[in-house]
This record gives structure tokens, C-alpha cells and sequence, in this order.
């Protein structure tokens, strides 16, 4: 056993990452398949942080099985935001320039994250179509309590997506836009870890400064084999899997 | 410390700005900036981490989850008095592992969430729920109709204790007069109790012959008292106070207390649990195998069991036991597990007929046939014993004092030897004075009573040793494997034979090969199973669930299971098997006297409660007044000598008025017609007012079961109250995490002995103990100055005993903490949270209390957990391998007397009867799992839940679809024996078909097919309801799925009951064959 469980060793790594340059700093995550149990807590856990409507996942987890009985398998493979370091999704966007609607960071602690600015975003979807991975979706300003005596305070209360607050009414709001997975970077800035990374069950998720060689995703990355989703598109992503199985097999979303 | 930034920044240099302050938000105490936090918002002054209000100490207490059973700490956020979001709790060892130290301030543990399964994270859907009931709802028209209104608090409790012509305003029920729960408090003399309990104990000890002319004496005894009896002529049954019956569902530490601490002044015997619909026969065959030999018999088993300390393990043979999906549970064990399992540390089988996601992470799946898991087990134990695989060591040791020669905390009765009759049935321990080798003794216990001691005799050498199975001075070991005949001092001989020879003997009754036929596996499946078991020391565990336990032979899987784990011997040491421990609530703590709040001397006090209960529990039926010799056979229902919480015979006995009839039921936090096997009988038993004249439901909505109660009382959701959830076997830290208010009740706030509180479960006893003048409530119940009027004044006195209990009391919170705790509760309205009030309650532990409420709880360190090489938290004492008690019990249907070594038991009904009949016809056997997102009655109210699986389906096996001709998405209708339409029955002319939708899939043993536990709803906010003339519209996302519980198997016997395990109690889920029309 470990003296100190994963969780408290990555929120170390967090907080001496945030004391770096930011220039030196290159957020990643890392997920091990072999370690993820199935359960959604990603998915829900961050459902709950960012105020997702209905159908909308930031970070859903994919099932696979193989095989014939008895020789078969199952697979679980969560899928966040790649946050590419060539997104075709920022490539789509008619809203650009400065001041556009989609980007990929390149300075301050979110660097290296695709951001949405909800108040640029026009909501025309071509981002929504172009990410290879699914990761965006549009917000149609539905509730979960829909349909029920009353809706309910705890989704009409304002998320903190991006450092603000983020009411469902009003301009220049997540309603009517595209929305998609930030690795929490509202809570980063705020010295914690990404929801789907302190919430995983199995502890399947790592999250830090890869190129921090002390850190333990880069500890893990180099430990063992990692595979992309798509290497094929070219996108690069920041996210890495480990896994028994060959992903570009299983995973054709 | 703060960037002053302008008020309108754009998105890009927002998140360019923010990383310094960052930093400082982790360092910077969140405490001091709070304060003028809103002035600065609107002055548009707020860095990116302060404006993240989730990460603040004061937005955030910690609590106790309740969406399942495993209870894992939670970090409940809360902003402007809502609760927004749920985290696991990082002090909590369930939710982070290891834990946080409790040294550790809030203001420094803020930071960190702890894990938490997905259902822990939608928790407060829960409590938000629109169709929450907040006020007492009373029948408008008949059970079940639907149709209610709401009424005063005041009025219902009037209604329920004095009785009446409650339903009037009922077609059909113009006339019914209801008695009250006043009348049924018959029995009062404390005295008297006392006098007719020990009275009817001897009755129960003479002879059927001998009991007219005793019940004659009792009668003449008792002359003046004979009204308050159920029935004179069955002085057995008890005063009339037992018919009263209270049962529950989920109900943990603390509300268990209160109840008993109302129904013990009322004097009813009638309070039963659930545990049956879990995995009741896991609890009593443990039961079984822990009690204790007490002078010259056995007793004390408790009621529990034993897992696997997974973190340690290095082989784990799991048996019908999913604990990614549940189990006690997911958040927990999954965090222990999943690194060793990747690096090869922790090797695992998986029994089970599905490839559950646990066995997608083992080496080995083993599907074997349903109901065969002690076939399994007896091919293994045969393996093992004749490879001599076994630790002979620890089996050898005879009692406590050879164990710790041995380096053992516990030990078995392997070697004790067994009198065997002349048919070559095992009985009772050979005593030493049978053979004249030594006398019994007069002993004196704890309390200066006198009492006999008989000893007990292994053969050692050739030749028998007297030994005492306590004596921690003078060891004793003795032979394993025994067949010899003793002569008694009468010169007769006595066949005797160890308890191990007993097993080796049963476990020859059947070559592995045959049990691997049984079980739809192949001799070297188990072979390698046992090899590999026995190949890790005591580092290797069989780790059971319900799996194995649901079954009509459910006892006996488990006891077979579970002592393969006696085979090495793996009790109480790291990496083996381990029981849970927890701090203490009640002020009983044995290792100090530090403890506030004695509650024994304290508040209420129990009347000597008597009486047979309604499900006839911890009592023999040939010691009750019903049973007249041989003749008597079969009992009209099962009576339950080992067991007790028999969910599925609470309302079913009700219904039979067996053995007498029950005039009052209330029910709490249950749902026996949706959780229970065959459920419909549940229904039709709450339908008949006859026979069950008066039900009150205690429930937060209107739920599967509590749309048939003539009162629901709405109860508190989880995240606003308290209680004390425990530990379960798999956590080796010793715990007492504490459920406490986070959030208001919407509940109507009412008046109870002249304190405003809002309507509750503790509010409802409260009014009831003051309507009917019941001691020990009220002002001045806990003594002079020490009122009892409202739920905290139970609860803080239990959370002080938890800060004092150990060695070593918590530490001292801190003024700054004092400080937060107030500020942290800022939101709760004063009849909920009044720190004044807490402060005084508390006395000088007020500090301590504080630090284990800041903490949700008090939690051991990881660094205690372990000594060496085995566990700190000890069970260390006798485990029964051969049971004498059980085989001492019969069978109430056949008269048989049960296995005192287990075995293989083939599937049977209550009279012992093939299902052969049943099956005919239906060629599926159906089944039941957990979804990790769901559990059975709860979570259908939480769209984060609902959204991610919208129903569940019909799972089966390509093969099986393919001869249905149908695929995945298809309609299909589940019908059996029992329930040929495919319905459930709701009366009033409701029938919900059960129909579900096709998901075919490898994972699956073919023959066998299975659906997910938490669809398929009929109430709960998905129906209609009308409430006061005004029509409340359903959820239609709430009946989404299937629910197939009532195609499970009526008993043909009991005719009114799902199939049952006659000894440990279990209803029978995985036992019923099915078919599957295509709709």
C-alpha cells in the first residue's frame, strides 16, 4: 500500500505545478483502463460541478464487450475533452480572432486547455460536428427536473465553469451554446483537481503537469505503454490511456 | 493577497490572470477572505479561486450517504442553505485511502474530495425531489386508491393512539372501527412484565404433554392481568402491546436506539428489520458460526459476518459477490483494490453466473448454475482436505490459550469431538462428564450469577483432553481427523468424531466431479480454484454476498463458503478475513467509562418486552404453546429459532393472523412490495383492513409500499438528519461516521412536547411517547434539567459518547473551528440547529463533539489498523466449524432436525419439495443484479441517475435470444409458475404488466437471464397521486424499465409468501424459473 493515497500525491503535484512558470507547465491526464471500474462517477461528478443539462456529458463512459461466452471481456474507457493540441473543433469556429469563441490556451494556468467563451460562442454547432471525439455538445436549456411540480433550486444556481458564474437564463450564458469538458479549470486556478480525477472510484484518472518529472502522471506515463484515441486524425491529444487492449480497435465513437 | 481585477474581463485574459491567486486560495485560510465576500463580488474585486465557493471550508459539512447501504462519507457543498454538490469525505476511510488524519482542520482538508460513487453524487436529487411529501397524508379513499389528504400532525396522532372510526369517509368503511395504539399499551407494570417474561420462558421449557396444567398455573398466577394478553389460553404470545408491529427497512445506529427506546417503554416484542431481502442467510450462518459456548451451550452468535481485507489480500475467490456495482461497496473496496489488481498483487475468481464487471478485472470466471455455490465450496473442501492443504496448525488448536501458543487470534472446533447417534447423525459436543474424564463446575459470571460449566473433549494422542474453549492459560490441541467410541460412566459406548472428520465426511458424499456437474463447471475448475486458494497462506479469503446467500439453501452455501476460510485459517489477519468495528453510540463502550451518556441508565427504560413476535423469531416452535407433539407438523408458517428480521414474514404473518393478529403496523424506510421477491403478496396482505386494521408509513414520498398506509408521517431526507451509519467487514479502520443535518427540511413544522421541530420519524415517536404519557420522554427525561423533547437531544448525547469512547478521547476543537462550525451550519433553521442548545447538551465533551461533527464522523488512523501481521480491530474468539446449535433446531414444516455440518442442499419449497413442478415448462432461470448507478427504491427519484440509465432491460445470453427468436430492444413479457400474466397485481384494477427490453450479451451463462434492481416503479412520483381533491401528474422518466420480482416463486406451501430459506431466513431471488413472451 501506498503511504498516501493517489488523490493527496496528485494534489501536491497540483499545487507545486501552480508555482511553476506557466510557460513550463503541460496539463495532461492519463487514464487506466485497467483501474476503471464502470461506476460513471466522472461522469456524474461532473454533471454536478459544471450543471449539465439533460443528455449532456462532458465525460461519458464507454462500454465495450468482446468475445464469445465464456471467453469474453468487458472494457470501461471514459472519454473527456482530448484538449488537443491540434483541435479541429477551434479549426471550425466562424468566431475567430481574438476575442473568438473557442481557442486553444496557450498562456496562464489554463494553458493548453480549449476554453469556450459562452458570451462569443453563436451557437451554430460546426464545432459540435468537427471534434472527432464527440466532446461537444450543445446546450438546448433543458432541466433534469422538467416535467416534475417544480423545478429545483440546486440546477437554476449558477455553475463556475471558467472562474465565473454561469446562471441558464440570460445572454451571453452556457444556454443555446456549445459546451464541453475544461478539466475543470475553474477548480485548477483554484488549486484543485479536475471532478472526474478526485472522484474515481478506482482511482483510474490521473491529472497534473506532465513534464514535472517528480509528478505522478508523468511517473505513470513513463512507467507504462499509453495510447491515444484517433492518433489517426492527428489531433494530439492530452489525454493518454493506459490499457490492455488496443483503443483503436475498440473505440470508434 | 486578492488580484484586484475590472469588473468586466474577457474570457481569455480571465484565465490568463488567475493562477497566483490560485496559489494563495490553498494557503490563504478561505475563512478570513468570507466574510466580504459578496461586497466584493458585486464590486467586481473576486479572484477565480474565491469566487469558487465550492472550495470553502464554511460552504461545506460533512455527512453520511444513504442512496445505498455502504453509508460513505460525504462532503455535501452548500450555497445560499442548498446543497449543490456532493463529494466523497476525505477524513472518511471509505471515500480515501488512506484517510485523513482527524488532526487535520477543515479549513486544511478543504481542498481534498475524497471518491464517491455515482449515486453518492446525486444524493441531494434526493432530498430535492418534487413529490416529497412534507405534510401527514392521510387515505382519501381505499388502500392503494391513491387518493389522500393532507391533515394536521396533531390530528393523526390523535387519530393513531386513540383510535376510532377513522375511515368514515371510506365506501365500505363507514362502520370499521380502528383501535388505537392507547388501547393496545395494555401492559404497563413494569413488574408484571418482568413476572409473565420469566413465566412464559418456563413455559416454553415443559413438555407438550406437560403445558395444559402450566398454562392453568400461569392463568391463576396471572388472574389479574389475564385481559392484557394477546390470548390467555396462549399465555406465549404475549401482552397485547405486541400487536403493535414495527418494521423497517434501512435503519442504522441512532434511529435503531430511538425506536427501541419507544417501542421498549410500549412493551411490544413485534420490531423487525429487513435483513432477509439483503442477505440475511450470509448475516445468520455467520451467527451461527460465532456463537459462543457459554457454560454447557451456545450463544452471543452475532448477528454479522466477515470480508475480505482486500487491500491485503494476495487471492480473493469471490462467490455471488458484485462489489463494483455493490456490496458494501463500490467507493470503498474499488479504491483498495484496483492498483494491486493492475500490478498483479491481488489475483481474483469471480463465481458468478454473469461476467459482472468485478469478473472483468479477475484471472478466472467461474459461472456456475445458480443455487449450487455449496456444491462448489464441498468440491472444494474435499480437495482440500484430502491434499491436505489445511492449516493443521490453527485447526488443531482447541482453545484460546493454544491459539495464542499458535500465534492465532481465533480458532475453530475442529477437533472437538461430536456424539454421533446410532443412524450416524452428529448431535451435541461430547462433555467430559459423559465419559467421566471431568467434572462439571459451578462458575460465577460477570454479574455473580452462578452457573454450570461443562467441559468439552478433544482427542489428543490417542486419547480424550477436557479443555475449556476460553481457557487463555492451559492449552489445548487436539487430533483433526477422529472416529472413536468413548464409553460413558453407565459403560455404554458413545461414537464420537471431530467436527473436521464430520466435514471430510459430508464433503465424500459427492466426488468433485459430481459437484462440478451440479454447479455446470468441470472437476478441474474447482481443483484449480482450491490449489490456488490454499497456495497463499493466510493471505487468501472467500469472500461471499448475496450471491450466494438468496437462495432456499442460502445457510448453507454460506456456512460451507465461509468455512473453507476456516481451512487456513485466515481470521483476523491482514490480507484474510476481518469483521467490522465501530465507535460506540450507546455509552457501553467496554474499553472506557470516559462515555458521557450512559443510555442504559439513562432517558427511557424497557419494559421486560415478551412473547412470541409475529415472525416467530429466536424461538423454537416445538417450545411454543401451538405445538402439541409430532402431530403438529407442519406448522402453519415457518417459526425461526437461528434467525430473526424476516422481512418477507412480517406481513404475510400479519395477513395470517399466525400466531395471533396484529392491530397496529408501521413501517419505516421500507418498501417489502417492491424490494421483496414475489412482492404482489406484500401488497395483497397491506390491502386487507381485516387483518391488518391499522397501517402508518413513515416515508419521505409516496413510495411502493406506503401508497397502501392508511397515514404517511414524512420523514427527513438523509441530508437532513441524523444517525450513525457504522462500518461494514470489509473496512479494517475502526470507524463511526455521522449523519447529520446539512440542509433544511421542507418538512411542516409542528409542535412537540411544546418544542418546534419539523415532522420526522423522531418527531412522530416523540408525540406518540407524549400522547401516551410513556416515561422517560419529555421534560426532564435524561434527568433533572435534561429534557428529551427533540431529536438532537438524543443524538448530540451519542456523538459525545462517540468523541470519548477508546483509549484516547478526539482532540479539542479549536475556538477558530467552534467558530466555522457555527458559521458552516449558518443556513439550518434554529429547530434544527441550535449551537446554544448542542453546547448545553453536550456538557464539557462540547469541543469533542464539535471535532467529530466538523468531520462527519470519528475515523481510526490506517497507521492503528494493523499490528504486525494481523488486524488490530480483532474478532478473536471461537468459530464454529461443526453447529451445535443449529443441529439442536428443527425444521417447523417436516420436523427434521437441521445440519449441524453444513453441506450441499438441493433447491426445495417450505415443505421440502422439488421445484421440479414450478419449472416445467419454464426453461429461464431468473436472476437479479445491481447497476453501481442504481439501487432498488431510492435512486429513481434522481434524474443525474435516471438521465444516465433511463430503464434497465431483460439480459440474456445470445444463445437463449436466438431460440426466443428475439434481440436486443425487443418486448418481452417475463411470466412463471406463480404469476402466469406477468403482472403485478396493484388492486384497484391496476395491473402493471412486466415488460421489459431485450439486452443480449456474452457476459452471461446461457439459461440464465437477469435485470438490474431499480426500475419498473409504480409509485414513488411515477403515477398520478391525487392529493386533497388536486391531481399531483406523474414522472413518466419514474416508470421507466422493468421490475420482475413478482414473476419470483409463490411458496406452494404458504401460498401468500415468495420461496424462503428455512434456516437462515433469505427469501429465495435467484431461484425461480421464467419464461419470456414476446410482446
Amino acid at each position: 500500500m501506498s503511504q498516501e493515497d493517489i488523490l493527496v500525491v496528485m494534489q501536491k503535484d497540483l499545487e507545486r505545478a501552480l508555482t511553476r512558470p506557466d510557460k513550463d507547465r503541460r496539463w495532461a491526464m492519463l487514464i487506466d483502463l485497467r483501474k476503471c471500474v464502470g461506476c460513471h462517477a466522472c461522469t456524474v461528478g461532473c454533471v454536478s460541478e459544471n450543471k449539465l443539462p439533460p443528455k449532456m456529458y462532458y465525460r461519458p463512459v464507454h462500454e465495450y464487450e468482446q468475445g464469445t461466452y465464456p471467453s469474453v471481456s468487458r472494457t470501461f474507457l471514459p472519454r473527456p475533452c482530448m484538449q488537443c493540441d491540434n483541435p479541429p473543433c477551434v479549426e471550425a469556429c466562424p468566431v475567430k480572432g481574438p476575442g473568438g469563441a473557442t481557442w486553444k490556451e496557450t498562456d496562464g494556468p489554463a494553458a493548453g486547455i480549449v476554453p469556450i467563451d459562452y458570451a462569443q460562442c453563436i451557437g451554430c454547432g460546426q464545432c459540435v460536428e468537427a471534434c472527432p471525439y464527440n466532446a461537444r455538445t450543445m446546450d438546448e436549456g433543458t432541466f433534469h427536473s422538467a416535467g416534475t411540480p417544480a423545478l429545483q433550486r440546486y440546477e437554476i444556481m449558477p455553475s463556475y465553469e471558467y472562474g465565473k458564474k454561469w446562471s441558464r437564463s440570460g445572454k451571453g450564458q452556457p444556454v443555446g451554446n456549445a459546451r464541453k469538458c475544461h478539466f475543470c479549470v475553474h477548480r485548477l486556478v483554484a488549486g484543485q483537481l479536475p471532478v472526474c480525477i478526485s472522484t474515481c472510484i478506482g482511482r483510474a484518472g490521473y491529472f497534473g503537469d506532465e513534464n514535472d518529472t517528480q509528478s505522478l502522471i508523468a511517473q505513470v506515463k513513463k512507467a507504462n505503454a499509453v495510447q491515444v484515441l484517433k492518433p489517426q486524425e492527428g489531433t494530439a491529444p492530452r489525454v493518454y490511456y493506459v490499457a490492455n487492449e488496443k483503443l483503436e480497435v475498440l473505440y470508434d465513437e | 493577497m486578492t488580484n484586484k481585477k475590472p469588473t468586466r474581463v474577457s474570457r481569455r485574459d480571465f484565465l490568463k490572470v488567475s493562477a497566483a491567486a490560485g496559489c494563495s486560495a490553498i494557503v490563504l485560510s478561505q475563512f478570513d477572505f468570507a466574510r466580504d465576500l459578496i461586497a466584493r463580488v458585486e464590486a467586481g474585486e473576486l479572484t477565480a479561486a474565491e469566487a469558487y465557493e465550492l472550495l470553502k471550508a464554511e460552504n461545506t459539512l460533512y455527512s453520511v450517504c444513504l442512496n445505498c447501504n455502504t453509508g460513505c462519507g460525504i462532503k455535501v457543498k452548500i450555497i445560499d442553505g442548498v446543497a449543490v454538490k456532493i463529494d466523497g469525505n476525505p477524513y472518511n476511510p471509505f471515500c480515501l485511502h488512506p484517510h485523513l488524519e482527524m488532526k487535520m482542520t477543515p479549513e486544511e482538508a478543504a481542498k481534498h474530495d475524497g471518491g464517491l460513487c455515482p449515486k453518492g453524487q446525486a444524493g441531494h436529487q434526493g432530498a430535492y425531489d418534487p413529490y416529497r411529501i412534507t405534510r401527514v397524508l392521510k387515505r382519501a379513499g381505499k388502500r392503494g386508491e391513491n387518493k389522500w389528504q393532507a391533515i394536521p400532525f396533531d390530528q393523526a396522532v390523535d387519530e393513531i393512539v386513540n383510535g376510532g372510526r377513522l375511515f368514515s369517509h371510506v365506501p365500505g368503511e363507514e362502520n370499521r372501527q380502528v383501535t388505537g395504539m392507547k388501547e393496545l399499551y395494555a401492559l404497563k407494570d413494569k413488574k408484571v412484565f418482568e413476572e409473565m417474561e420469566k413465566d412464559t420462558a418456563a413455559l416454553r421449557k415443559k413438555k407438550p404433554e406437560e403445558r395444559q396444567a402450566a398454562i392453568a398455573e400461569f392463568k391463576s398466577k396471572h388472574a389479574a392481568y389475564l385481559d392484557a394478553l394477546i390470548d390467555p389460553d396462549h399465555p406465549d404470545f404475549g401482552p397485547k402491546n405486541n400487536q403493535f408491529v414495527y418494521f423497517w427497512g434501512r435503519k442504522k445506529g441512532g434511529r435503531s436506539n430511538f425506536a427501541a427506546a419507544f417501542t421498549g417503554a410500549y412493551g411490544t416484542a413485534n420490531t423487525h428489520g429487513h435483513t432477509t431481502v439483503c442477505q440475511g442467510s450470509l448475516y445468520f450462518a455467520c451467527k451461527a458460526m460465532s456463537e459462543q459456548y457459554v457454560g454447557n451451550t451456545f450463544k452471543d452468535g452475532q448477528k454479522f459476518y466477515w470480508q475480505a481485507d482486500q487491500e491485503n489480500s494476495e487471492y480473493i475467490l469471490f462467490v455471488g459477490a458484485n462489489l463494483f456495482d455493490g456490496n458494501y461497496g463500490p467507493t470503498n473496496r474499488a479504491m483498495r483494490m484496483t492498483q494491486r489488481i493492475a500490478d498483479g498483487k491481488l489475483k481474483m475468481t469471480v463465481v458468478d453466473p454473469r461476467f459482472t464487471k468485478l469478473a472483468s478485472k479477475a484471472q478466472r470466471w467461474v459461472p456456475i448454475n445458480p443455487g449450487t455455490d455449496a456444491a462448489f465450496a464441498m468440491g472444494m473442501t474435499r480437495w482440500i482436505l484430502e491434499n491436505k492443504k489445511y492449516d493443521a496448525k490453527f485447526l488443531s488448536c482447541c482453545n484460546m490459550a493454544s491459539a495464542k501458543a499458535a500465534g492465532e487470534l481465533s480458532w475453530s472446533n475442529a477437533t472437538w469431538l461430536v456424539k454421533v447417534d446410532k443412524d450416524g447423525k452428529p448431535g451435541k459436543f461430547l462433555r467430559a462428564q459423559d465419559i467421566g474424564l471431568k467434572a462439571a463446575e459451578k462458575r460465577l459470571d460477570d454479574k455473580g450469577k452462578e452457573y454450570d460449566f461443562e467441559y468439552l473433549v478433544a482427542l489428543k494422542d490417542g486419547k480424550p483432553v477436557a479443555f475449556d474453549p476460553d481457557d487463555e492459560k492451559e492449552a489445548v490441541t487436539g487430533e483433526l481427523f477422529v472416529t472413536t467410541t468413548v464409553t460413558d460412566s453407565e459403560g455404554k459406548a458413545i461414537t464420537v468424531k471431530s467436527s473436521l472428520q464430520l466435514m471430510l465426511e459430508a464433503s465424500q458424499e459427492m466426488t468433485v466431479a459430481e459437484c462440478a456437474e451440479l454447479c455446470g463447471t468441470d472437476a478441474a475448475t474447482i481443483e484449480a480454484v482450491a490449489a490456488e486458494f490454499t497456495s497463499h497462506g493466510k493471505k487468501a479469503c472467500v469472500d461471499i454476498h448475496r450471491g450466494a446467500a438468496q437462495h432456499t439453501n442460502g445457510f448453507y452455501n454460506i456456512s460451507t463458503l465461509m468455512n473453507l476460510n476456516l481451512l487456513i485459517g485466515n481470521f483476523d489477519w491482514k490480507g484474510g478475513m476481518i469483521a467490522a468495528s465501530t465507535y460506540n453510540i450507546d455509552g457501553s463502550s467496554k474499553s472506557t467509562d470516559k462515555q458521557p451518556f450512559k443510555f442504559k441508565d439513562i432517558g427511557p427504560k424497557s419494559l421486560k418486552v415478551f412473547g412470541t413476535s409475529i415472525i416467530r423469531h429466536g424461538m423454537k416452535y416445538e417450545e411454543s404453546t401451538l405445538f402439541q407433539g409430532k402431530g403438529s407438523y407442519p406448522a402453519k408458517r415457518n417459526w425461526w429459532p437461528l434467525s430473526s428480521d424476516v422481512y418477507e414474514e412480517i406481513l404475510p404473518s400479519i395477513a395470517d393472523a399466525y400466531p395471533y393478529q396484529a392491530k397496529i403496523a408501521f413501517s419505516y424506510m421500507g418498501a417489502p412490495t417492491y424490494a421483496l421477491p414475489a412482492g404482489h403478496t406484500q401488497i395483497a396482505a397491506l390491502m386487507d383492513v381485516e387483518t391488518l386494521p391499522l397501517y402508518i408509513a413513515s416515508d419521505i414520498l409516496i413510495g411502493p409500499t406506503s401508497m397502501y398506509a392508511d397515514y404517511i408521517i414524512p420523514d427527513l431526507h438523509y441530508l437532513e438528519r441524523w444517525e450513525f451509519q457504522g462500518s461494514h467487514p470489509n473496512m479494517p479502520v475502526k470507524v463511526q461516521p455521522v449523519r447529520q443535518p446539512v440542509i433544511a427540511s421542507p418538512n411542516e413544522v409542528v409542535k412537540v412536547f411544546g418544542e418546534e421541530q419539523p415532522i420526522c420519524y423522531e418527531t412522530f415517536w416523540l408525540a406518540l411517547a407524549e400522547k401516551l404519557g410513556l416515561k422517560g420522554f419529555g421534560k426532564d427525561g435524561f434527568g433533572p434539567g435534561q429534557d428529551f423533547t427533540r431529536p438532537d437531544d438524543y443524538y448530540i448525547r451519542m456523538v459525545a459518547n462517540i468523541a470519548l469512547d477508546g483509549k484516547e478521547p478526539v482532540s479539542d476543537a479549536s475556538a477558530a473551528e467552534i467558530e466555522l462550525f457555527k458559521l458552516a451550519r449558518r443556513h439550518l433553521p434554529k429547530n434544527v440547529f441550535d449551537l446554544d442548545r448542542w453546547q448545553k447538551i453536550s456538557g464539557p465533551a462540547w469541543p469533542k463533539v464539535v471535532t467529530v461533527l466538523n468531520r462527519g464522523g470519528r475515523f481510526g488512523s490506517q497507521s492503528s489498523t494493523y499490528k504486525g501481521e494481523q488486524v488490530a480491530n480483532k474478532y478473536g474468539k471461537l468459530i464454529n466449524l461443526y453447529q451445535e446449535k443449529t443441529a439442536g433446531c428443527k425444521d417447523a414444516f417436516t420436523g427434521k432436525s437441521f445440519y449441524g455440518i453444513s453441506r450441499y442442499v438441493p433447491i426445495a419449497d417450505t415443505m421440502g419439495h422439488s421445484t421440479e413442478k414450478l419449472a416445467a415448462g419454464y426453461p429461464l432461470h431468473l436472476i437479479t443484479q445491481r447497476d453501481v448507478r442504481h439501487t432498488k427504491s431510492r435512486t429513481i427519484t434522481m434524474p443525474y441517475l435516471t438521465d444516465l440509465m433511463a430503464e434497465n432491460g431483460i439480459i440474456l445470453h445470445t444463445s437463449d435470444a436466438r431460440a426466443l427468436g428475439v434481440k436486443t430492444g425487443d418486448l418481452v413479457k417475463v411470466v412463471s409458475a406463480t404469476n402466469t400474466e406477468g403482472v403485478w397485481d396493484l388492486r384497484n384494477g391496476r395491473k402493471k404488466p412486466m415488460i421489459g427490453k431485450v439486452q443480449v450479451t456474452e457476459t452471461i451463462k446461457p439459461g440464465v437471464i437477469t435485470f438490474t434492481l431499480g426500475h419498473g416503479h409504480w409509485s414513488a412520483g411515477a403515477e398520478d397521486v391525487t392529493i386533497d381533491g388536486k391531481v399531483v401528474k406523474g414522472d413518466r422518466k419514474r416508470n421507466q424499465g422493468v421490475h420482475a420480482n413478482a414473476a419470483m416463486w409463490v411458496d406452494p406451501n404458504l401460498k401468500n409468501t415468495c420461496m424462503i430459506d428455512k434456516v437462515g431466513g433469505s427469501v429465495s431471488f435467484y431461484d425461480s424459473m421464467v419464461q419470456l413472451i414476446k410482446v
